[in-house]
């Protein structure tokens, strides 16, 4: 029974920031249909915000949300430096672009902060752990949930009840019929970029609250994990990311419980070649997105 | 002449004349820098034979280079340093040693193979699933490297690899490499993934099972990674997995962004600029370092540049610098209009 | 209302609209005719903003809107009902209604009203309101995406084979709600491969070959003139 709940336990909070930092990714893919390989990079940017914002003394509240609002802008800027003067032009050339944008912000923080990992300002929330029916887990797992479920609630509440949320949501869909009902393609766009920035910022905090440190490469993973999810959740659909993401930390966590030490080195192959086989079997990702209704 | 074996002879005349400058100039460093130079020309070369004629984004690349870096350092190291150096190997492969020119061709061999084998599936995937998997595909390669000590080392930097690459053997595979890329480039295979590349449909009407010709691409694509990955190794002298990783494919890519995917003369420019503004901005960097301006040490700013330079080419030129036409057929168009303006 | 001068569309090496010149007068049903593969859909979509016209002119109301953009000509009052029937499959019939009326989505009442007129016009689209469009069968997604349309207040209809694979009963209901529509006033041009019924409903009337306009006149005098059947079968 404890063991039952533990195991609830680190597959919820680490499946909400999995299936964050896939619905990161996937909005900005369902609609474009274009990867965004600098995604790693705006967790990496908040946490860096973090850092800095360290010094000012303020509320720590209010760092993180200075934090979050800096990755917002980040997402915002690869929208304008990467995507939007390419855009038009060819798959690969976004795709590099955005590499490129990758590399650049790195190689940024290496240079003007520095490649040592840096330490963030953390609550101490972050570090005090609970007990639960006899399990002992960190509060920040719980905080995990927590902000994973309202964060995915308030979601899926503006995706279906504004306009605003109907329209990206038709968007990523059939992007050309929406824009021949006159939803404006550059406000979509930058939306769904301001949003994966959001989606980044919160989880770049809960993420960082792990280790309680950022370094230039620290979003490698969260891209990784993204990509897996998002490829098992049907590449477009945002409640398959979702749900990709929830179905990746069960497999983790069952194989971090079962894998002998040696061959729990090699997860990223066998995870990474999950990905290969689902999508050779299924080009479009393992659970079905939207029918694109679009001839291809 | 032929305006392909034109093109062929002009490119490898530039090889040429590095080696005869480099050779004049009697510099160390300059040995070193060209040196390099060839190396990347071969990766960039190989790049190009596929993503130049299928026009699918491989990232996959410099996980072959690594495959081919490993296997000549397994066949080339001596016998009594392979204890050191590799304390974990296979009793089997302790024995094994072997030229290490032969052994840089069996590295590329190697190298095929192994793409062979993993890659036919993927080759029917276009668009964001092709260029994820290739993605996934490196970085198994990587964790691969990463983790398989008997073989590798683990993460740790493998030393003991032999010396053999000179400026000379990397121009002599530089050259080899250009002239195989301009013939599989006008090679049948060449012609119909092209075509592909422009209009699927119109391609697979001509009789081209494009999957098919994509794979062949691809393996030859690895078989020039895996030669420089090897030419690499046995220039370097000990290299961890990280080489084989993100950077150095962000680096090789750069230099095919620049030059122009499409041409293997945009290959063999992009190699020659990149490299040339990298060794500037190094030399600036390390500059900087030495006056002890800073706290910290200066890096990062060389791939800041390279990334800057890679996206406004993209935005301003999308093709790079030769986006189209190879230099033969440059020259020849432009030999053929001054011909008709003296007439 | 409408008029489009020596019009190309291509795609890559491909022209697929070689110099194409029509126009529609304001309140008249234009019929655009041709075999498969003619070029009607290229011009449509060219008008709607979703091609780039490789040369020529689009003109709406005396205004030149040649590369103007899709959600610009929506704006402008030109809504288009694509060839492809694209409801949004996994919005609801309300949420694609919704979209339609983008362009006015701060005059409430009057989406209301819009919203209210239409499903008097369909009622079938209200008893299905709140279900996946993706789960209409084909004659109520076409319903649906005329509908959908209609709430962008179009000046002008841009219609691409409407009947397309659907059962006769119910391409006699599209037709009528067709003639409903002119009849309130609204331009319309209309691709279709059902010549008779088109012809019947139109004004005027542009027959397509290979990219080209190959005749042009009033309905009455393309029905006489014009050997039809060897149209269709690409003479």
């Amino acid at each position: 029974m404890t063991f039952a709940l533990q195991f609830l336990i680190d597959v919820l909070s680490l499946g909400g920031a999995y299936a964050l930092m896939a619905l990161g990714l996937v909005i900005v893919y369902g609609i474009l249909r274009l990867v965004n390989f600098a995604y790693g990079e705006l967790i990496m940017v908040t946490g860096y915000a973090l850092f800095l914002a360290g010094g000012t003394g303020l509320p720590w509240l209010v760092m993180a949300a200075m934090a979050i609002l800096v990755a917002v802008a980040t997402g915002i800027l690869t929208e304008y430096v990467a995507f939007r003067p390419v855009r038009a032009k060819s798959v690969t050339a976004v795709l590099i672009t955005s590499f490129a944008f990758s590399t650049l912000l790195q190689n940024a923080a290496l240079l003007f902060i520095s490649p040592r990992p840096r330490n963030v300002p953390l609550p101490p929330i972050f570090s005090q752990t609970v007990e639960i029916a006899g399990v002992v887990t960190p509060m920040r797992n719980l905080l995990t949930i927590a902000a994973a479920a309202i964060l995915l609630a308030v979601f899926a509440f503006l995706m279906r009840r504004t306009v605003l949320g109907v329209a990206m949501r038709a968007a990523a869909s059939n992007f050309t019929m929406a824009r021949m009902l006159g939803v404006p393609a550059n406000l979509v766009i930058t939306s769904a970029f301001a949003i994966s920035g959001l989606l980044a910022g919160v989880v770049g905090i809960l993420w960082i609250g792990r280790i309680g440190t950022v370094v230039p490469g620290i979003g490698m993973e969260p891209l990784l994990v993204a990509f897996i999810a998002t490829v098992i959740g049907g590449m477009r659909s945002l409640s398959g990311a979702v749900l990709g993401g929830f179905l990746l930390a069960f497999i983790d966590t069952t194989l971090n419980y079962t894998l002998a030490q040696d061959l729990l080195k090699f997860r990223d192959a066998f995870t990474f070649g999950l990905v290969i086989l689902i999508l050779l079997w299924r080009p479009q990702g393992l659970l079905k997105g939207p029918a694109t209704g679009q001839r291809t | 002449m032929n305006r392909h074996l034109l093109t062929a002879v002009l490119l490898s005349g530039l090889v040429v004349l590095l080696v005869v400058a480099t050779e004049a100039l009697g510099v160390r460093v300059f040995d070193r820098i060209a040196t390099n130079l060839c190396v990347s020309l071969v990766l960039v070369i190989g790049l190009q034979i596929f993503m130049g004629n299928s026009g699918i984004l491989s990232f996959a690349h410099i996980g072959f280079m690594g495959v081919g870096a490993y296997v000549s350092a397994l066949l080339t190291i001596p016998a009594q340093m392979k204890g050191m150096a590799l304390p974990d190997l296979y009793p089997i492969l302790q024995g094994i040693q072997v030229s290490p020119y032969l052994a840089i061709a069996l590295a590329g061999v190697a190298a095929a193979v192994v793409a062979a084998v993993m890659s036919y599936p993927l080759m029917r995937l276009s668009d964001a699933a092709a260029v994820i998997t290739s993605f996934a595909l490196l970085v198994v390669l990587h964790t691969v490297m990463t983790n398989w000590s008997n073989v590798t080392n683990g993460p740790r930097t493998l030393f003991g690899v032999p010396k053999a690459t000179d400026l000379l053997l990397a121009a002599g595979v530089a050259v080899a490499a250009i002239v195989g890329a301009v013939a599989f480039k006008e090679s049948r295979t060449g012609l119909l993934l092209r075509a592909s590349r422009d209009d699927e449909v119109a391609a697979a009407a001509l009789g081209a099972h494009i999957p098919h010709l994509r794979w062949r691409a691809f393996i030859v694509a690895a078989f020039f990674a895996g030669v420089g990955g090897a030419l690499w190794g046995h220039f370097v002298t000990s290299f961890s997995p990280n080489a084989f990783y993100l950077h150095q494919t962000f680096v090789i890519l750069g230099m095919l962004v620049i030059g122009g995917a499409n041409t293997v003369t945009g290959a063999v420019v992009g190699a020659f600029l990149v490299t040339g503004a990298f060794e500037s901005l190094r030399s600036v960097e390390a500059r900087l370092n030495d006056l002890k301006l800073f706290n910290d040490q200066v890096v990062g700013l060389t791939e800041i540049v390279l990334a800057l330079a890679m996206i406004a080419v993209l935005i301003l030129r999308p093709g790079g610098l030769f986006p189209s036409r190879e230099i033969g057929a440059v020259l020849a168009r432009a030999f053929a209009n001054k011909k008709k303006g003296a007439a | 209302m409408l008029e489009v001068k020596d019009l190309e569309v291509r795609y890559g090496a491909i022209r697929a609209v070689r110099g194409v010149s029509m126009k529609a007068e304001a309140g008249q049903l234009v019929a655009l005719l041709g075999a498969n593969g003619a070029g009607k859909s290229s011009t449509l979509m060219c008008v709607a903003g979703a091609l780039r016209a490789a040369a020529g002119s689009i003109r709406l109301m005396g205004e030149d809107v040649t590369s103007a953009r899709p959600e610009a000509m929506v704006r402008k009052g030109v809504a288009t009902v694509t060839e492809t029937r694209d409801v949004f499959p996994d919005l609801t019939v309300s949420e694609n209604l919704l979209l339609g009326s983008y362009v006015h989505r701060h005059d409430r009442a009057g989406v209301a009203a819009d919203r209210e007129r239409m499903l008097q016009l369909f009622p079938r689209l209200g008893e299905r309101a709140g279900q996946a469009a993706g789960t209409l069968s084909g004659g109520e997604q076409q319903m649906l995406v005329i509908a959908r349309a209609m709430m962008t207040r179009p000046k002008l209809l841009l219609l691409d084979e409407p009947s397309l694979g659907l059962a006769p009963a119910i391409v006699d209901q599209i037709f009528e709600m067709i003639r409903v529509l002119k009849s309130s006033g609204l331009t319309i041009v209309l691709v279709e491969q059902n010549v008779s019924k088109a012809l019947q409903l139109a004004d005027t009337a542009y027959v397509m070959r290979l990219g080209r306009i190959a005749a042009a006149g009033t309905a009455a005098e393309i029905a006489a003139t014009t050997d039809l059947g060897a149209l269709y079968l690409g003479g």
